[in-house]
C-alpha cells in the first residue's frame, strides 16, 4: 500500500523532471552536428581557455570531437547534477514528510511495521529513479541518433547510462538515511541539496587541483566521472563497491534509526 | 478480560513532562474515559500505547500483546482517532478510505461508505478542502471502518456539531453492544458523564483517580447551597466538604459522604434556606484540576 501510494504520488514530479532534464540533454545533442562541422575552429578556441576550466569539466580528457565526448561534457553534467538533486529531494522528503505533515499518526495506526514503511518507501524511490533513468536513456539514445554519429559504442553508451542511475541512487540513499534523523522536511531538503551541491563542488576542486585530488574519494560525482567511463567503457569497480556500500549503510541506518525513533514529540 | 493493561508506564522526553508511573486496566466491552486538562499527558499515554513513542519505563499490553514487541499485530485489531487530524491532503476522502481498506483483510470499504452516509460526509471531495469538523468525520470513519476490537479515540468530539456528536455517541453505544471496547480521552467531563462506564483522571502526567461511574452517580456527592439572611459571623464546619465557595450571605460546597451524615451536620447550622442538588462531574472534579489538595482529600 505504501509503495503504491508513493509511486503514484511521485508521478507528476517524475515526468516534469524527465521532460526538463531529458529535454535539456536532447537539445544539447541536437546542436552537436553544428559543433562537429566546425571541429577545427573549436579546437583552436579551446586552446584559449584556461587549463583549470578544461580540467574542471574534463574537456582536456574528452574533447568535443565525438558525439559521446560531447555528451559526456555537456548533457552528462545535467543528468548527473540535476538528476542527483531530484533524487536527493525525492528520497530526503519521502520519510520525513509523514512526520512533518503529522500524517504518520494515521499511517502507523494501520497494521504495518515501521520497517515495512521504510522498506516500501525506499523501494518507491528506487522504482521512480529507475524509470527516470530509463526515460533519460531513451531520450539520449534518440538524441545520439539525431546527432547522426553512428559510431557510438554500445558498451560505452550502456555504461554512461547506468552510471547516473548508480549516482542518483547513492545520493538518494544518503538523503534517505539522513532524513531518518530529523523531523522537519524543510531542514532535510536543505541538507540534501547541500550534500549534492557540496559534492559537486568537491569534484570540481578535485579535478582542478592535483594537490586536492584525494578529495575524489569522498565525492560520488568522481565515482562516475564520464572521462573514465568513455576511456574504459566501464565504471571503476572500486567506485561501484563504494557506492553499493554507501547505499546499504544509509538504508540500514534509516531502518535502525526509524525503528527506535519517537515519531511524535 | 483486560483489553488494555498498563503497568507503571512512564514516558518522558526533553523537557516535556510526559507521563509518570501510570497503571490501570480497561476491561472488554467497556467505555473507558480518560480525562484531564490539556497538557496532562493524555495524548502522550495514547501515543505510547500505539508505539509512536517508546516507553521510558514500565510496560503495557493490548489484547494480551506487548505494545512494543507486537505493535504491528495490535494495530490489526485497533482503530485510532488522533486528537489532531492530519491526512494526505492530495487524496480524496474516498481515496483515503480505499488506502486504509487496503491494510485490512475484510472488505471495510463498504462499511466506510455506509458510515460516511450516516455522518453525511461527501466522499468525493478532496481532504484539504474539508472543514475541520468534516476532517474529524473522516478520522472517525477511518478508525471505525474495519470494525476493530478496541477503539482508541483522542478527543473525538472536538469540532463536531451537536447533531454529529449525538450520531457519533449512538454509533459508539452500538459498537459497545457488539462487544467493542472503547478508550476515550477528553477534557469535557459532561461528555464522559454521558458515555463512560469508568474514568481515569490524569493530572500532570499521573493518574490520580479511577472511578466507576455508577458509584459516582450513587449519591456520594451533593452540591449544597446555604443561604443566610444576615451576615454570618461564625465559621461553619462541616466534615466532608471538598470544595467551598463563600460570600457574605451564602455558603456553597460540594459534599462527599453519607447524605444522612450531611443532614445531621446541617441541623446545627442556622441557615435560612438550603438547596441540595446532584453536582455535575465538572463540579466534582474541579478540585483535582485546581489544586493538589485533591490528592490528599481523596474522593
Amino acid at each position: 500500500m505504501v509503495f503504491k501510494r508513493e509511486w503514484r504520488r511521485a508521478q507528476k514530479a517524475l515526468w516534469i523532471w524527465v521532460l526538463a532534464i531529458g529535454g535539456m540533454s536532447f537539445l544539447i545533442m541536437s546542436i552537436y552536428p553544428q559543433f562537429a562541422e566546425n571541429k577545427d575552429q573549436l579546437q583552436d578556441l579551446l586552446k584559449l581557455y584556461p587549463e583549470a576550466m578544461l580540467k574542471a569539466f574534463n574537456i582536456d580528457q574528452l574533447g568535443f570531437d565525438t558525439a559521446l565526448g560531447f555528451y559526456a561534457i555537456e548533457g552528462y553534467l545535467f543528468v548527473t547534477l540535476f538528476g542527483s538533486i531530484y533524487a536527493a529531494m525525492l528520497a530526503g522528503g519521502i520519510l520525513v514528510k509523514e512526520e512533518s505533515d503529522r500524517t504518520i499518526e494515521f499511517l502507523l495506526a494501520k497494521p504495518i511495521s515501521r520497517i515495512q514503511v521504510v522498506l516500501q518507501k525506499a523501494a518507491g524511490v528506487l522504482a521512480v529513479l529507475f524509470v527516470f533513468n530509463v526515460m533519460i536513456t531513451i531520450i539520449n539514445y534518440v538524441g545520439f541518433r539525431v546527432a547522426g554519429d553512428d559510431q557510438v559504442d554500445t558498451q560505452t553508451f550502456i555504461m554512461i547510462s547506468i552510471a547516473p542511475f548508480m549516482l542518483h541512487v547513492t545520493f538518494a540513499a544518503i538523503a534517505f538515511g539522513v532524513s531518518a534523523f530529523f523531523r522537519k522536511q524543510r531542514l532535510v531538503t536543505s541538507i540534501s541539496l547541500g550534500i549534492v551541491l557540496g559534492s559537486y563542488f568537491l569534484s570540481i576542486v578535485a579535478s582542478i587541483s592535483d594537490k586536492l585530488s584525494g578529495l575524489k574519494w569522498i565525492t560520488p560525482f568522481e565515482y562516475v566521472t564520464s572521462a573514465y567511463i568513455i576511456e574504459h567503457a566501464a565504471i571503476n569497480p572500486v567506485y561501484i563497491l563504494i557506492m553499493l556500500t554507501v547505499i546499504i549503510i544509509s538504508v540500514m541506518a534509516a531502518i535502525m534509526k526509524y525503528h527506535k525513533k519517537d515519531l511524535i514529540v | 478480560m483486560s483489553v488494555i493493561e498498563i503497568t507503571q508506564l512512564s514516558k518522558s522526553y526533553g523537557n516535556a513532562r510526559g507521563i509518570e508511573d501510570v497503571s490501570f486496566e480497561v476491561h472488554e466491552g467497556e467505555i473507558f474515559g480518560f480525562i484531564g486538562p490539556n497538557g496532562a499527558g493524555k495524548s502522550t499515554a495514547i501515543r505510547t500505547l500505539l508505539n509512536f513513542l517508546y516507553p521510558s519505563s514500565g510496560s503495557a499490553k493490548i489484547l494480551g500483546m506487548d505494545i512494543v514487541k507486537d505493535a504491528k499485530k495490535i494495530r490489526q485489531s485497533i482503530g485510532y482517532l488522533p486528537s489532531e487530524v492530519h491526512y494526505y491532503d492530495d487524496m480524496k476522502v474516498e481515496g483515503l478510505f480505499r488506502f486504509s481498506a487496503g491494510f485490512y483483510k475484510d472488505d471495510s470499504m463498504k462499511n466506510a461508505m455506509r458510515l460516511a452516509e450516516r455522518f453525511q460526509l461527501d466522499t468525493s471531495r478532496k481532504i484539504e478542502d474539508l472543514s475541520f469538523g468534516n476532517k474529524k468525520k473522516v478520522g472517525i470513519i477511518q478508525a471505525l471502518m474495519h470494525q476493530p476490537k478496541l477503539l482508541i479515540l483522542d478527543e473525538p468530539t472536538a469540532g463536531l456539531d451537536p447533531l454529529m456528536q449525538s450520531i457519533f455517541f449512538d454509533v459508539l453505544k452500538e459498537l459497545q453492544q457488539v462487544g467493542t471496547t472503547i478508550f476515550f480521552s477528553s477534557h469535557y467531563l459532561s461528555e464522559v458523564q454521558k458515555l463512560c462506564n469508568r474514568v481515569a483522571i490524569i493530572k500532570e502526567g499521573r493518574v490520580i483517580k479511577i472511578e466507576n461511574m455508577d458509584d459516582m452517580h450513587a449519591n456520594h456527592f451533593k452540591k449544597v447551597h446555604l443561604h443566610f439572611k444576615n451576615k454570618d459571623e461564625n465559621k461553619i464546619r462541616i466534615e466532608g466538604v471538598l470544595q467551598e465557595h463563600i460570600t457574605d450571605t451564602t455558603y456553597e460546597f460540594i459534599f462527599n459522604g453519607n447524605t444522612k451524615a450531611l443532614l445531621e451536620q446541617l441541623r446545627m447550622v442556622p441557615f435560612d434556606d438550603v438547596t441540595i442538588a446532584e453536582p455535575t462531574l465538572e463540579e466534582v472534579f474541579m478540585h483535582y484540576y485546581e489544586s493538589k489538595e485533591g490528592e490528599q482529600n481523596g474522593l
